[in-house]
């Protein structure tokens, strides 16, 4: 069953065309790789699937279930069970990690008709899932990535979405400033969160290190704005072997 | 009032962003069947003052070690027209007194009300107080803390109109310690005008707050803090949150005498722009005369960070909640301040109300 669609997207940022023609569908239990060169709009494919502002969409549909994603807030599409994982997690200082994700889970919930969780229901799934990720307990109780390593950081996005628990996962350079103890947590964290027959995920990177532990159904190469190459998990590791030199040229 | 009502001009610098006008209308107002004010009692034990339109409410009130007597007067132009008889609070060496609350309410028309704290070495005291109704308030505090005594004070500001006008004025003993934290939450014009000084080696003050503006209010503080000995050490921590066509300013000045060597003093002044028809003034002052001293001050504007705010909804947090929750941690580095438990709850529900009802 196909869960995003999107057709022939093209997004721009203050006027500059970004994605220009996009076109990937991902079916329910599905992992998808998008690779690509820097400046390629791999984290704009990633804005804009979350709603970020200023990320302009010019032309072409995004589908998810089979509601019109663009259409929804932000909040919208987190509650119709989107996750966007940020390359930079961002700092929010006074705010705690445990009131964030306890308010973001229960908006969710109320956004879906669905009964708020009590504190000590929140923080039971909130420490299981912290451990699950090897992320300190104490630091649910920081103001969420407040003086974060950027290891932590990660792990920390990972233990959102293990609480959030979301049906589609868009992840976006999750690997990168991870050391190798941390890229496999991580990876055992995206496998057991979201390896079901219901699920989905998008994974945005840059190298093939992450997907040695998140083992992908479908690569795709994603160049000046469109997808110029896809293929199974044998390509990324012809990519990691050859350099993007050869799809650039395919795309220009 | 048959005299002319004295009033400071603008155009002197120490008043330039003094909303004047609005002191003046708030003076000028008629008298109205005062508002409830009992009901703005914490639950705590110890003293509790009900004030109404600057007279004493005694079936409401309990005094405790509390007095009414002459107060010194000040030559402040504001404080030195709140003269007279006023509430006393003076505690013996080693006293510790149970919290003293006061209620102040104003029912239009101006009132003044002066007061003083001594305490003598060692001596414990918490106040609080709460500013409800109409009218222009006046009050001036004078504070004297002897060696190692310890104040902890907070203010809330919640008149439905009208101004409220603070003058306080502090003098800190060897080792002696103030924290007075103040919120402005109402819908009234405010001015919280403060002169602190260390006398004493050692001594510790904090003097900070949040003011919350909307609509086409103006407050302001002003404050000068002076360390006049050594090993003193100060924060002043005020945030400023202005939405619609409001004004907040934040004027705070450190003092570092000649003598006042080891001084660490900390200032931080911050606004939020609700909105950008909103203005936030900020001045921070430093007059440093010693020579091995810190000093760290910082001031900035701005508005709630755009990529926060995406973080947020992006969870699933509608944007509206997120605004709230940004806002709210934005004022509670000043409110955290408080110690006193039951006080800063109170202080962060009655912020909570004000930005329920501005965003």
């Amino acid at each position: 069953m196909t869960m995003l669609k999107i057709e022939n997207l093209h997004a721009e940022i203050d006027g500059k065309p970004i994605l220009k023609g996009l076109t990937l569908e991902v079916n329910a239990g599905e992992v998808h790789a998008i690779m690509g060169p820097n400046g390629a709009g791999k984290s704009t494919l990633g804005y804009v699937l979350g709603g970020r502002p200023g990320y302009e969409v010019t032309e072409g549909s995004v589908t998810f279930d089979g509601v019109d994603l663009l259409e929804l807030e932000p909040n919208e599409r987190a509650a119709a069970g989107l996750f966007l994982g940020f390359q930079y997690p961002v700092e929010i200082p006074g705010v705690s990690n445990v009131q964030f994700l306890r308010e973001s889970l229960n908006a969710q919930r109320g956004q879906r008709d669905e009964k708020p969780l009590s504190g000590g229901e929140f923080l039971k799934l909130a420490r299981a899932q912290a451990d699950g990720l090897g992320l300190n307990q104490d630091m649910l109780k920081r103001p969420v990535n407040v003086g974060f390593s950027g290891g932590e950081k990660k792990r920390n996005e990972m233990v959102q979405m293990g609480i959030l628990n979301p049906k589609f996962a868009i992840l976006d350079e999750t690997d990168s400033g991870l050391d190798i103890d941390a890229l496999r947590i991580v990876g055992d964290g995206i496998n057991r969160i979201m390896r079901a027959p219901d699920k989905a995920v998008l994974l945005i990177t840059h190298y093939q290190r992450l997907l040695d532990y998140v083992q992908p159904d479908r690569v795709h190469v994603l160049a000046d704005g469109r997808i110029v190459r896809s293929g199974g998990p044998e390509l990324a590791l012809e990519l990691e072997r050859e350099g993007y030199a050869g799809v650039e040229e395919a795309a220009a | 009032m048959t005299t002319t009502l004295e009033l400071p001009s603008t155009r002197e610098e120490a008043w330039r962003w003094a909303d004047i006008d609005a002191l003046r209308r708030a003076a000028e107002s008629e008298r109205a069947v005062p508002v409830a004010g009992a009901d703005r009692f914490l639950d705590l034990p110890g003293a509790r003052l009900l004030f109404v339109d600057g007279v004493l409410d005694e079936s409401a009130s309990i005094l405790g070690t509390v007095q009414l007597t002459q107060i010194d007067a000040s030559d402040h132009p504001l404080g030195r027209q709140a003269l007279g008889r006023g509430w006393s609070l003076r505690l013996d060496r080693d006293a510790v007194a149970e919290p003293v609350q006061i209620v102040h309410v104003a029912s239009g028309a101006a009132n003044h009300l002066p007061a003083e704290i001594v305490l003598a070495e060692d001596a414990a005291a918490q106040v609080y107080e709460t500013y409800v109704g109409r009218g222009w308030t006046n009050r001036l505090t004078r504070v004297k803390l002897a060696a190692s005594a310890r104040l902890m004070r907070a203010v809330r500001l919640l008149q439905d109109d009208g101004f409220v006008s603070l003058r306080e004025e502090a003098e800190l003993g060897e080792g002696a310690s103030l924290t007075a934290t103040f919120l402005a939450a109402g819908t009234m014009g405010a001015r919280i005008d403060g002169g602190i000084t260390q006398i004493g080696d050692g001594a510790y003050a904090e003097f900070g707050g949040a003011l919350l503006t909307k609509g086409e209010l103006k407050q302001e503080c002003a404050v000068a803090l002076r360390h006049a000995a050594l090993n003193g050490q100060s924060h002043q921590l005020w945030r400023a949150v202005a939405a619609d066509r409001s004004q907040a300013s934040l004027a705070a000045r450190v003092e570092v005498a000649r003598d006042a060597q080891k001084t660490d003093g900390e200032q931080s002044l911050r606004g939020l722009l609700l909105q950008r028809t909103a203005t936030v003034n900020l001045k921070p002052e430093l007059e440093i005369f010693a020579d091995d001293v810190k000093c760290a001050h910082g001031a900035t504007v701005g508005e709630l960070d755009a990529k926060a705010l995406f973080y947020m909804q992006s969870r699933g947090i509608p944007k509206p909640r997120a605004q709230a929750l940004l806002t709210r941690a934005f004022v509670a580095d000043a409110i955290d301040r408080i110690g006193n438990e039951v006080v800063r709850e109170a202080f962060a529900a009655d912020a909570d109300a004000w930005l329920e009802a501005a965003l």
